[in-house]
């Protein structure tokens, strides 16, 4: 007798539901209460005392690993850096807290997005038992309370899909371009500089930059990239000019973590393995621009 | 180890991911900057809703707070042992994590506004529609309790 066992993904998911997808209602709705969930400030000059821009890159670093290394969906990352930027936006915080306030951020923003959300302590864990599950309880309130309970904020990835919809392209191509645009996406939370963009133009910049990024290797489009540039725009009432800058930034931003990472290579004391966790994402790596 | 089961998403043994960023944490420290920063969120609560959420008790303002009885809220929400629950300051407990004393039911309250004088008093009380600017905050009760605003406003159509 032959018996055959295979492993059934545990995680069930909607399929994407044309109806929202194909009224533009919906796009309308979220451009207009995006503004709503970004940050109040900037708060390394106005509020921080304590924490300088390279610790949220630190935490943001590790978050992301975080989240690669659990399998989480795609928009928990973001989302939990969504959180984490509203916060410090209102609340003077050391640097001694970052990594609890990154883990429950993480802890809320899985709730929110998953099937199966990581556990207190499985956060725990990877903050090196720095942090008892406890206090990662307790401080959920307290962020919960500061964020007003508002916690689903519009993120990037909630326009990804209306505006791959609005593109003439090759629909093979598609799942492609959207991986591609989710690691941008990724990417822009690592950077403070992206934070206080508006969720629609790092979308619109992410596509715009996954497309030609691949332009270059093989025909994704039928659009030059200035044509496509304008598209994007008029697809979620962006400034061109804006946009131009931003899928600019977004483009410069990979340049500089391709380079770390090549720079991480070459350096002989790295391992094999330190290399698999470096910052950025490991689909980006084969990207030319 | 601390997994849930069926999660399947264990933590890998020697994960460069754990690890701890910035120096030792400080317990103590992580707890005092809690406690005030829930104080200062109950604070903000007591002021816009005139209510001191900490002893259940109505304060002068422009809500008008009174008793609701017998709402038939599911068990759950009556009541519930300290046991999973933290050590927090006060009976805020209460309210913050769902550890509510045996007589919930007395302590669900219901708020209106109350025109302030010399404002013209609201047109045809109960008029489908037709309460406008302040009397609809009523139900804008959203900024902090949001849940319990859901368990109380919800039931009280039976």
């Amino acid at each position: 007798m032959e018996l055959l066992c295979c492993e059934v993904d545990p995680v069930r998911r909607a399929v994407r539901d044309q109806n929202l997808l194909q009224d533009d209602r919906v796009l309308q709705n979220l451009l207009t209460i995006e503004e709503r969930y970004l940050p109040q400030c900037s708060y390394f000059k106005c509020v921080q005392k304590d924490i300088q821009p390279y610790m949220r890159r630190m935490v943001a670093t590790w978050m992301l690993e975080v989240c690669e290394e659990q399998k989480c969906e795609e928009e928990v990352f973001p989302l939990a850096m969504n959180y984490l930027d509203r916060f410090l936006a209102g609340v003077p915080t050391p640097k001694s807290h970052l990594q609890l306030l990154g883990a429950v951020c993480m802890f809320l923003a899985s709730k929110l997005k998953e099937t199966i959300p990581l556990t207190a302590e499985k956060l725990c864990i990877y903050t090196d038992n720095s942090i008892k599950p406890q206090e990662l309880l307790e401080w959920e309130l307290v962020v919960l309370g500061k964020l007003k309970w508002n916690l689903a904020a519009v993120t990037p990835h909630d326009f990804i899909e209306h505006i791959l919809r609005k593109l003439p392209q090759q629909r093979e191509k598609q799942s492609l371009i959207r991986k591609h645009a989710h690691t941008f996406i990724a990417l822009c939370a690592t950077d403070f500089k992206f934070a206080m963009y508006p969720p629609s133009m790092i979308a619109t910049g992410s596509v715009g930059a996954a497309i030609c990024g691949l332009q270059q290797d093989e025909e994704v489009s039928s659009l030059t990239c200035d044509a496509l540039t304008e598209l994007l725009a008029k697809i979620t009432n962006t400034d061109v000019d804006c946009l131009k800058a931003c899928q600019e930034q977004i483009e410069a931003v990979l340049l500089n973590s391709l380079q770390q990472y090549r720079q991480d290579q070459r350096d002989g004391s790295k391992s094999e393995d330190e290399l698999d966790q470096a910052s950025t994402p490991t689909d980006v790596r084969d990207i030319d621009l | 180890m601390s997994e849930q089961p069926g999660d399947g998403r264990p933590v890998a043994g020697g994960s460069r991911a754990c690890r701890r960023l910035f120096g030792p944490v400080d317990s103590e420290e992580l707890r005092r900057d809690c406690d005030a920063l829930m104080a200062g969120c109950l604070q903000e609560a007591r002021e816009r809703w005139n209510f001191d959420f900490v002893t259940e008790t109505p304060l002068e303002g422009d809500f008008a707070w009174e008793r609701v009885r017998g709402l038939g809220l599911p068990k759950l929400y009556l009541s519930r042992d300290d046991s999973g629950g933290g050590k927090w300051p006060g009976a805020s407990s209460a309210l913050l994590q769902g550890t509510a004393p045996e007589d919930h039911v007395d302590l669900s309250l219901t708020c209106t506004l109350v025109p302030r004088p010399g404002e013209p008093p609201e047109g045809s009380p109960g008029g489908p529609g037709t309460s406008q600017g302040r009397k609809r905050r009523q139900t804008s009760m959203t900024d902090f309790y949001h849940s319990r605003r859901r368990l109380i406003f919800s039931k009280r159509k039976p």
